[in-house]
């Protein structure tokens, strides 16, 4: 089998010149997912018999919650790449995959507490599936901030590569102990039931803003990823191309 | 698929809930703007201090040429 | 076959190393029991009210002295040098861990497990939790243990890595209090504690299993940079 192609990918120049051609189709594509899937979802589905409008936020915290959850994985997988093979590109991509998953965690918290007020009369449920999104939420900051801890830069990324592993074995683990510790102290008053099926008008925007949320993920992670190669490759001829070009044009400069 | 409210009032109303929901829709555009843009700011430093870096060095090869 | 050889070596002179500065063995077992008294103090002296929360607050405590304790597993070892002198021998460095990791248990998991008694007839724990409770921290302690070196192998080469390393593995303790407490609640209610104290036993298999390896590569990595 051809490897190349691996090989290639693990080439910071190459991931560059591909998203440069990519990242405004995804761009647009990205947008016109969100704001359709958002005014579908918000003006368009119909309410919820028992909940009313204050359902309509299940469409940011569903697809939100995915993203938190994906790019974990997201995350310690490109550590694990960056551990085995010693790809820059995989630990930049790590790098960059941290914050951007520690915000998402955070507005599924959010978009959740400002769900559960209507819905369930406090802003804060000791739910199974809260409890552990919290948690999440805490495995990301500790990832971040080992990051950050060293004063080497790659000390810093294979220390952080090798705690999300840990976080990513653990993270089943801590599902399942969360689930067991809910079941046991269930409160009698409050019930979780969910509803047998969604309403396919209702199921339909919020698929669209999964996948717009997907390809968002996908846009901010590359951003963020172009301008640690940039950062790094400094010296090198073909990022000096590109400054020398943005300097001609200076509206190449914010794209 | 047909509009769910009465009209614009009636949308930022939500029957009561109006406040939740766009509370959670304001917090969450504005972070995933802020995860759009933070990276494009980034990317202008660090093109304009690549920028300052070339033309330093520039700098420093003609003086020197012009000593030699 | 590995050889076990290193094992005792390393379990030997942690033992010993840690005899001779016995204060730092005593230190997270006093703040075990001070914490644990502050807590009716905040709250309320009622024995009723007290009975519920008690194996919570012993486990929370002793996963608190455990983190204390965590930092100077590897940071004497890294400063005299003597981390390095482990990681250039030819031998594999997954026995000597869990013969650190061992000695770093029996000077404060096991401890801590034989005071608990004593916290809960002050936190008025009913008289059916005291043998799970012990069991459970018996057990329990052996996670948090091999959890909190793991911590100190990333965090050891850092100037202040104490509250880092707290930062970084209490997420990773969650599934051990929940099973650990549960374990003298289940018993306190009257069920059947076999079953938390079996899934306690299992995370101990597992950490065992894992931790040495990822300890040893952690160390590896922070050491020799």
């Amino acid at each position: 089998m051809n490897w190349n192609w691996f090989y290639r990918m693990g080439s910071p120049r190459w991931f560059y010149e591909t998203t440069s051609r990519w990242l405004p189709w995804l761009g647009a594509l990205t947008f016109i997912l969100l704001v359709g899937g958002l005014v579908w979802g918000l003006a368009f589905a119909p309410q919820d018999a028992k909940q009313g409008n204050s359902f309509r936020i299940i469409y940011l915290h569903v697809p939100a919650s995915f993203l938190a959850l994906a790019g974990y994985f997201l995350m310690a997988a490109a550590g694990a790449i960056g551990l085995i093979w010693k790809m820059k590109l995989s630990y930049m991509v790590m790098k960059c995959a941290a914050p951007l998953g520690a915000v998402l965690t955070f507005l599924a918290l959010f978009t959740g507490a400002v769900w559960g007020k209507p819905t369930w009369g406090s802003y804060w449920v000791w739910d199974a599936r809260v409890t552990s999104m919290l948690i999440l939420l805490f495995l990301y900051l500790g990832v971040l901030a080992l990051q950050y801890a060293f004063n080497s830069k790659d000390v810093g990324n294979k220390a952080s590569a090798i705690l999300a592993l840990v976080g990513t074995v653990n993270i089943p683990i801590i599902y399942k102990s969360v689930d067991w510790w809910f079941t046991l102290h269930q409160p009698a008053t409050i019930t979780f039931t969910q509803a047998p099926s969604m309403h396919p008008a209702m199921f339909q925007p919020l698929l669209v803003m999964i996948l717009g949320f997907y390809c968002f993920y996908a846009v901010a992670l590359i951003l963020s990823v172009r301008v640690e190669i940039l950062a790094r490759e400094r010296k090198t001829s073909w990022v000096r191309e590109r400054v020398k070009q943005a300097a001609q044009n200076s509206l190449g400069a914010t794209l | 698929m047909k509009f769910q409210f009465d009209n614009f009032s009636h949308l930022l109303n939500m029957d009561g809930h109006g406040a939740y929901v766009w509370a959670a829709v304001a917090v969450t555009v504005l972070l995933m703007t802020w995860l759009i843009i933070n990276p494009l700011l980034q990317r202008r430093d660090v093109f304009e201090e690549i920028a300052r870096e070339v033309s330093r060095e520039q700098l420093r090869q003609d003086a020197s040429r012009e000593g030699a | 076959m590995i050889s076990n050889t290193g094992f005792w070596a390393f379990l030997r002179r942690d033992l010993l190393l840690i005899n001779r500065r016995r204060g730092e063995v005593a230190s997270p077992l006093i703040f075990f029991i001070m914490a644990a008294t502050f807590v009716p103090l905040g709250t309320t002296p009622d024995a009723e009210l007290l009975k519920d929360i008690a194996p919570g607050i012993i486990w929370v405590m002793a996963l608190l002295a455990t983190l204390l304790s965590a930092e100077s597993l590897f940071a004497s070892d890294y400063h005299d040098g003597s981390l390095e002198q482990m990681l250039i021998s030819p031998q594999l460095l997954v026995m000597p861990v869990l013969g650190k990791v061992t000695a770093h248990w029996l000077t404060t998991g096991l401890p801590l497990t034989l005071v608990s008694p004593f916290l809960g007839l002050l936190l008025s724990l009913p008289a059916a939790g005291y043998l799970p409770m012990m069991a459970g921290l018996a057990v329990g302690t052996g996670c948090l243990s091999l959890l909190a070196a793991l911590g100190a192998a990333l965090t050891v080469s850092l100037q202040k890595g104490g509250l880092l390393l707290t930062l970084i593995v209490m997420p990773l303790y969650m599934p051990v209090i929940i099973f650990g407490s549960a374990t003298a609640q289940y018993s306190i209610q009257g069920l059947a504690w076999s079953g938390p104290l079996a899934i306690l036993g299992a995370m101990l298999a597992l950490a065992i299993a894992l931790c040495p390896v990822a300890i040893a590569n952690v160390l590896r990595l922070t050491t020799i940079n």
